[in-house]
């Protein structure tokens, strides 16, 4: 088991690169988040996962998604990870993705009424976490997973935004 | 008649909810919402959503947790909330719907954090199901016929009460009390997914 978490994470890291945990955590706002986080993926299937520190099934969840988007390749898909932690808990979030080894870049949302942002990044989210929006090449909603997800939902949900079978 | 045979009775006198236990699509504003009866955290007697409609102007429903860090940062708010409106007429119940918070802990809770008001066990999440309740914390607020008035969050402040600049329950609860239509009758609560069987 051990074996195969440490080869998944290999294979994540060959996949998406350095661990992104290494970077600061940037800071967004709701009006930035087509523009910066969908717009800015377009051409790729982008799956963004919603999560905060202090959400036990979004912290159990995130290996799945890594162990998921292991399967695939940068060239067509990028994970975007957005945490919805507020300003007292935001420190823990670089702490956790540098303690996980995950390999994605994470947004820190940046809005003083969180419905707000919950409104920008999709009206139909009533704001549970942990949340997945998998989005087309062409940046339209492909699916939309709310709650925890296992490996195979992630990477079915990708397969099926791909156009490839499920 | 024995005294497990009593409590027994008791108990499952105490667990009742008028509605399909299956989720429920959310319960829309004006609308009929559930009844219940639950049992109280801290002794098992049962609290019915009925009697505390016919006593008052109307009932707040709120969905709590022990654990949740988001629930527990509104707990001082929760208790303030509930001092002040309770004595305005509005009746608050808090529920706990999660499997992994039992009765005594959740008792313990309310305690510890000086809930003057009823804290009740809804085992197997039936009333939450039939509420739809997906968050901790997360409003229902009832008039005195049981419909829905307000459903959402306390405000958009997780982190700092004093800093509030949207108390959507606080004005939600003022305009029940003065007639008025509730300005924002609907918001997105946030905090823990409720814990489910």
């Amino acid at each position: 088991m051990r074996t195969r978490r440490l080869s998944l994470l290999a294979a994540a890291l060959f996949v998406f690169g350095a661990p992104a945990a290494a970077e600061p955590v940037k800071l967004l706002r709701p009006e930035q988040y087509r523009p910066r986080i969908v717009e800015a993926k377009n051409g790729r299937v982008l799956v963004v996962n919603f999560w905060a520190t202090w959400c036990i099934p979004c912290r159990e969840e995130m290996p799945r998604l890594v162990a998921a988007a292991s399967g695939f390749t940068a060239k067509d898909v990028a994970v975007v990870l957005v945490a919805t932690d507020t300003p007292k808990t935001a420190v823990a979030v670089p702490k956790f993705l540098k303690e996980m080894k995950v390999p994605f870049v994470c947004w820190q949302v940046k809005s003083a009424d969180p419905q707000i942002f919950i409104d920008a990044a999709d009206r139909s989210w009533d704001g549970t976490l942990p949340y997945t929006i998998v989005y087309d090449r062409k940046g339209a909603a492909a699916a939309r997973l709310a709650g925890p997800q296992t490996e195979a939902a992630f990477a079915g949900a990708i397969r099926k935004a791909l156009g490839a079978p499920r | 008649m024995t005294l497990a045979r009593t409590a027994a009775l008791i108990l499952g006198a105490a667990v009742t909810v008028a509605a399909a236990s299956a989720p429920a699509a959310d319960l829309a504003i004006g609308g009929a919402a559930p009844d219940f009866t639950l049992p109280a955290a801290s002794d098992g007697k049962p609290v019915a959503r009925r009697e505390l409609l016919s006593k008052n102007k109307g009932v707040a429903i709120l969905f709590i947790a022990t654990k949740c860090p988001v629930s527990n940062a509104y707990n001082e708010r929760m208790a303030a909330l509930a001092k002040e409106y309770t004595a305005k007429g509005i009746a608050f119940v808090g529920i706990n719907s999660n499997k992994t918070e039992p009765a005594a802990e959740t008792a313990d809770h309310a305690k510890k954090n000086g809930f003057a008001f009823f804290v009740v066990k809804d085992d197997g999440n039936k009333v939450a199901d039939a509420y739809g309740a997906q968050k901790t914390p997360e409003i229902f607020l009832l008039d005195a016929a049981g419909k829905l008035t307000y459903h959402g969050r306390i405000d958009e402040n997780q982190d700092d009460a004093k800093g509030v600049k949207s108390p959507d329950f606080r004005n939600a609860l003022d305009a029940f009390l003065a007639g008025k239509p509730v300005p924002v009758a609907q918001t997105k609560a946030f905090g823990c997914t409720i814990k489910r069987v």
